[in-house]
């Protein structure tokens, strides 16, 4: 939901820590460019199926998803209108994830004003970025959106690694460390 | 040992009085815990948000944690910060919460509070903007010494928490 845009364009990208390996299923892509529904409920539609299996030793660097959404500006050059991030859930089991989307912002009024006029605005040269803790108290960002992102996740041999992630009560015999998900969003 | 990942994000906070925030938050424990791996401080963006009063911030958490004891188990403090739009930081909230012990995926609200001040303290908040600051942060997460403190209600931090532990049952706790 991009109340302020007509079309948009999502990318995304998972991102994880140095123990991770994708075992299958893309790491990367590009949604189509959807136009906001014209009814009341003002949305884009998507659709985008992601399938994606991931393997590791350690839990420390589990995978976050990064979305990041362009759309064309008045002079119809392609903007960056949002970054978004969220962790794949860690328990198995559907999610469904609302993403807030952001934009750094020009560090001055003539900045911001020279960037529209060139349809060139602030980015992260690398959109990971936003899958990171550190150095984020130097950047000044404007949120504009939601992006819903459904989870499926399916985890193996966490328990026969001795890792709990559901409380004991609930702890059943789903066997044994993989995860994978897969979802269609909006 | 017993080990404990603190996988999450701290996504944003609301009602707050304005809501050009960012935060600046840190993770304490007792002397049995150990960090293996991740950021046990951090400081998030400022956002200020086009639609809603709610501040996103989507500060991810990925935390390794080895223990020898229960006691001190781990909690986050926060400290909301406003940025207004010449730069200047006020403080706008303290808060503190626990991590939970059970594991599994856990969407935590946490209230803030603000030191108050005396009339005059409040008064001079009113027209000039600052207000009363804590000296030392431990009065966060300490129950110790708060008596002194006059306090008003701030909003809320909204945090998404992930919590995964290995071994703790081969020790007899149950989580």
């Amino acid at each position: 939901m991009f109340p302020e845009f007509d079309d948009i364009c999502c990318r995304y990208t998972f991102a994880c820590g140095d123990d991770w390996t994708v075992t299958s299923g893309l790491e990367e892509g590009v949604t189509q460019t959807s136009k906001k529904s014209s009814d009341g409920r003002q949305i884009f539609v998507l659709n985008f199926p992601l399938d994606i299996t991931f393997k590791s030793t350690n839990p420390y660097g589990w995978p976050q998803l990064v979305v990041h959404a362009y759309g064309s500006d008045v002079f119809g050059k392609e903007i960056v209108r949002g970054y978004g991030v969220t962790h794949v859930p860690i328990t198995p089991g559907r999610h469904v994830q609302k993403l807030a989307m952001f934009v750094p912002e020009s560090s001055s009024r003539f900045q911001k004003f020279l960037s529209w006029f060139v349809s060139r605005r602030p980015e992260y040269t690398d959109p990971t970025r936003v899958a990171s803790g550190e150095g984020r108290e130097v950047t000044r960002v404007r949120s504009q959106g939601y992006v819903t992102v459904t989870f499926n996740v399916v985890t193996k041999d966490m328990k026969k690694m001795g890792y709990d992630s559901t409380p004991s009560d609930v702890t059943n015999a789903l066997p044994g460390s993989q995860t994978s998900a897969a979802s269609p969003d909006s | 040992m017993a080990e404990l990942h603190l996988i999450g994000q701290i996504v944003g906070a609301s009602e707050f009085p304005d809501s050009s925030l960012f935060c600046k938050f840190g993770i304490h424990t007792g002397g049995a815990w150990k960090v293996l791996g991740g950021l046990r401080e951090g400081q998030t963006q400022v956002d200020n948000p086009e639609i809603g009063d709610t501040a996103y911030w989507s500060h991810p958490i990925d935390i390794h944690f080895a223990t020898k004891g229960l006691q001190g188990w781990p909690k986050i403090y926060f400290q909301v910060w406003h940025q207004d739009t010449f730069g200047r930081n006020e403080l706008y909230g303290y808060g503190h919460c626990h991590v939970p012990t059970s594991p599994g995926m856990h969407k935590i609200d946490c209230v803030t509070w603000r030191p108050s001040g005396n009339l005059q303290e409040q008064i001079m908040q009113n027209f000039v903007g600052g207000g009363p600051q804590l000296k030392s942060a431990d009065l966060i997460y300490s129950g110790a010494d708060r008596f002194h403190l006059k306090t008003t209600a701030m909003g809320k931090v909204h945090m998404h928490l992930g919590v995964i532990l290995r071994n703790f049952d081969k020790y007899g706790v149950e989580c």
